[in-house]
């Protein structure tokens, strides 16, 4: 059993009770998932990469974080595994912010401040914060109350070979899908080797 | 051409019904009209802003009731016409922007479209066999029949399911006015008869106000008063040259981008010099917070690593600490080495004083707006409130010129106009607010308050005249201005608001405006500015020192404007309210 038994009376954890055992005693072909220990919460979860296919033999690891939302409103799914795909996020952050000298100062800045030298300066801030989130319409705002665990992970699967031109979240990988495809399917199967060790 | 005319909102009828009763046999004469309400304003208490009425009346404005009883006419007017339920037609009207003409026209040309469209089922999409207990299609528990619901496709949910779904929706936002069945391959409609059987009460009322709030937001000839806390909506007629309106709370701004009113600039060039405007101010920000100005030569510093000795760049390469902010040769090891600073404390001490000046200041200039110096000026002069319109008046041209000087510096150029009228702006000014103080100041009533009052409605009305004028010389595009005069526009939109010395008005201006001050020539046939004492040539029909210089040479023109009204303008706008 779990931990806070009390708990269990929210609609968003009896649904989760029952789309696990629907995936225990339905499961679909390559998804597999359960709820964490001691948090039903929050979930991991498998996709194999589907048969005949660059992605064949791929054991891809993610996360599913839900809220006493659901079902009314999807969970924040993202992969664990390294992944290249033109709609799957890398995982990565970075920060830059510098200054920029610019032309003539605003009258305000002369008012204001009394410092006539500071407008010369502009601030450009850049901000990248990937975390292999993916860019699925049925995650975001084509969600439905109907869907469960078993339908998200079966879409997620299908998007691996299907990906969607139109909302690349990883441009190197949307690129190389439409002008080489050979590339492509080559780093595909690398990450299907590391799914492989990664832990 | 027909049906169109019959399908005009309750939005439109309105006007039509202004256009039949002003334009009539009885030509009603503008000038007659506004004599009538001159007339009518000087007799009664409302200190209505003359001037004002002069503009023809394109908008309406609505409250709360209006608005309510307006949404309530169109859709029963087209529940009636198409036959079908008034939850129907709100889906509809709100689907197509709450115009009735649009609603029609769709309508007739491809009713099934629309309906697919809308979410507006005929007849159920799926049917389920009689049983007693039905599996909710969300939470898969199974209920009797009666505690589910379904939209018009027939797609069931057991009511608390329906609860949930509506309330995260609602709490969403206003797209809960275009919700759906939760079936994902669905599309139908679920309307307020729904909500109001299985939503909560907090929600019921969250998706009525949403519902009223639509009519005036999604409505392309409706908008909400910018005034903050302001609760009327403005029915605007599209199509008439000034989109200038006035509120009943008194805020007056412009319909088109809804900023504050910006005549003559133009919308677009307002937008822009706001936009540049809070970027440069998140730029000061950040720079406050995150550099410190190098104590010589004041350019900003971002320290991003190492320790606490800094070397400015060249040309300046001052030495300093970081933290203290220093000349460096003083630190060392007494001072705790390269990495602190025990002379920091008192440095930063400093700092906090100095917000607390900013602080101080910012209070004192609140306080002048908070006393009301018209109560206090009736009291000391005996003269009853209504007898003091006329400083109230003053005050309100004030801020209106405040406000037209504030938005030509967008423009960034100069007019030989300008000069004069600022001139007058600043004489003005000048006896609203300083020969006012002695009055409030005065022990007892004082026997040449008339005069006061003479000089001060006086000064009013003749800045008025000038303001128009430069108002209308700009809405124009500069076409009277002399073209050895001002710049120019392409000139100017480049150095938008940049070059704080502007050039121009050397040549032989119009001469016509600069009555009222007479040119005393010297024995070389120079003339000396009242203002700054530059000896001028004779053919120069404006002081070449040029406008800036003249309202102190030290500040620029806004500098000057921010620290002589007390308040800010919208305090003052708030003060003296147009009842």
């Amino acid at each position: 059993g779990f931990a806070g038994e009390n708990k269990m009376s929210t609609p968003a954890r009896k649904r989760l009770m029952r789309d696990f055992k629907r995936l225990q005693q339905d499961p679909p072909a390559g998804i597999s998932g359960a709820p964490q220990d001691n948090n039903i919460m929050l979930w991991n979860a498998v996709i194999f990469g589907p048969d005949d296919t660059p992605w064949d033999g791929g054991t891809f690891k993610l996360t599913l974080q839900f809220s006493e939302d659901y079902p009314n409103k999807p969970p924040s799914v993202r992969f664990v595994s390294r992944m290249f795909h033109p709609n799957i996020n890398r995982c990565y952050t970075s920060t830059k912010s510098y200054l920029l000298e610019v032309q003539a100062p605003p009258l305000d800045a002369i008012v204001n401040l009394g410092i006539f030298v500071v407008s010369k300066y502009a601030v450009a801030s850049e901000k990248v914060y990937a975390d292999g989130s993916i860019c699925l319409d049925i995650l975001q705002n084509q969600w439905s109350p109907i869907y469960d665990v078993a339908a998200i992970l079966t879409s997620i699967q299908s998007l691996l070979c299907d990906p969607n031109p139109n909302s690349p979240a990883n441009s190197e990988a949307a690129r190389m899908f439409s002008e080489n495809k050979r590339e492509y399917n080559r780093r595909v199967r690398e990450i299907v080797e590391q799914s492989w060790t990664a832990d | 051409m027909d049906s169109e005319e019959d399908m005009l909102d309750a939005n439109d009828v309105e006007s039509l019904d202004d256009d039949f009763y002003s334009s009539g046999d009885t030509a009603v004469d503008s000038d007659d009209a506004d004599a009538d309400f001159e007339f009518i304003d000087n007799d009664s208490d409302d200190s209505q802003y003359t001037a004002l009425h002069r503009h023809q009346q394109n908008y309406t404005i609505l409250n709360e009731e209006d608005i309510r009883h307006r949404q309530e006419e169109d859709i029963t007017r087209i529940a009636t016409v198409l036959s079908i339920s008034k939850v129907a037609t709100s889906m509809l009207l709100r689907y197509y922007n709450w115009s009735v003409s649009k609603v029609h026209d769709e309508w007739f040309a491809d009713e099934e479209k629309v309906r697919r469209a809308v979410g507006l089922l005929e007849s159920p999409v799926v049917h389920f066999p009689n049983a007693r207990e039905v599996t909710c299609g969300i939470c898969f528990e199974t209920y009797p029949c009666d505690r589910l619901h379904a939209a018009a496709c027939g797609h069931r949910f057991c009511n608390s399911c329906w609860a949930g779904y509506m309330s995260i929706a609602i709490n969403d936002g206003p797209g809960c006015l275009m919700l759906r069945c939760p079936d994902p391959s669905c599309g139908a409609a679920v309307g307020q008869d729904m909500i109001n059987e299985l939503a909560s009460g907090e929600d019921k009322k969250k998706y009525s106000r949403y519902f009223l709030r639509s009519y005036i937001e999604d409505n392309r000839k409706t908008k909400w008063c910018a005034a903050p806390g302001c609760d009327y909506a403005v029915n605007f007629i599209v199509g008439s040259e000034s989109y200038d309106v006035i509120c009943h709370c008194s805020y007056s701004f412009c319909w088109n981008c809804t900023e504050e009113a910006h005549r003559p600039v133009d919308c677009g060039t307002v937008g822009k010099w706001i936009l540049k405007n809070s970027a440069e101010s998140e730029n000061i920000n950040w720079i406050l917070a995150n550099s410190k100005p190098c104590p010589k030569c004041k350019r900003p510093i971002e320290k991003n690593q190492g320790c606490m000795h800094i070397t400015c760049t060249p040309p300046c390469k001052f030495e300093f600490c970081w933290l203290c902010l220093g000349v460096w040769s003083e630190h060392g090891e007494r001072t705790g080495g390269f990495y602190a600073c025990n002379h920091y404390e008192p440095a930063k001490q400093e700092g906090v004083s100095r917000q607390k000046a900013l602080a101080d200041l910012q209070q004192m200039q609140n306080v002048n707006v908070s006393n009301s110096p018209l109560e206090k000026l009736s009291d000391k002069q005996c003269q009853p409130e209504s007898q003091l319109k006329f400083i109230t008046e003053a005050w309100l041209q004030i801020v209106e010129c405040w406000r037209v000087l504030k938005w030509t510096y967008a423009y960034g150029y100069y007019l030989p106009e300008h000069e004069h009228a600022k001139r007058q702006f600043f004489e003005l000014h000048q006896c609203a607010e300083k020969e006012l103080q002695i009055y409030l100041n005065a022990e007892g009533p004082s026997m040449d308050f008339n005069e006061f009052r003479t000089k001060l409605a006086g000064l009013t009305s003749v800045t008025h005249n000038y303001f128009e004028n430069l108002v209308r010389a700009l809405e124009n595009g500069l076409s009277d201005v002399d073209s050895n005069g001002a710049c120019g526009r392409t000139a100017s939109s480049k150095s938008l608001g940049g070059n704080s010395k502007v050039r121009g008005g050397r040549g032989k201006g119009s001469t016509s405006k600069s009555s009222g001050s007479s040119r005393n020539l010297d024995d070389s046939g120079h003339w000396s500015c009242e203002h700054c004492t530059f000896s001028n040539v004779k053919s120069a029909s404006v002081c070449q020192m040029g406008w800036l210089q003249h309202c102190d040479p030290q500040n620029t023109t806004l500098n000057f404007l921010t620290k002589s009204l007390p308040g800010t303008v919208d305090q003052w706008q708030g003060k003296y309210k147009i009842k």
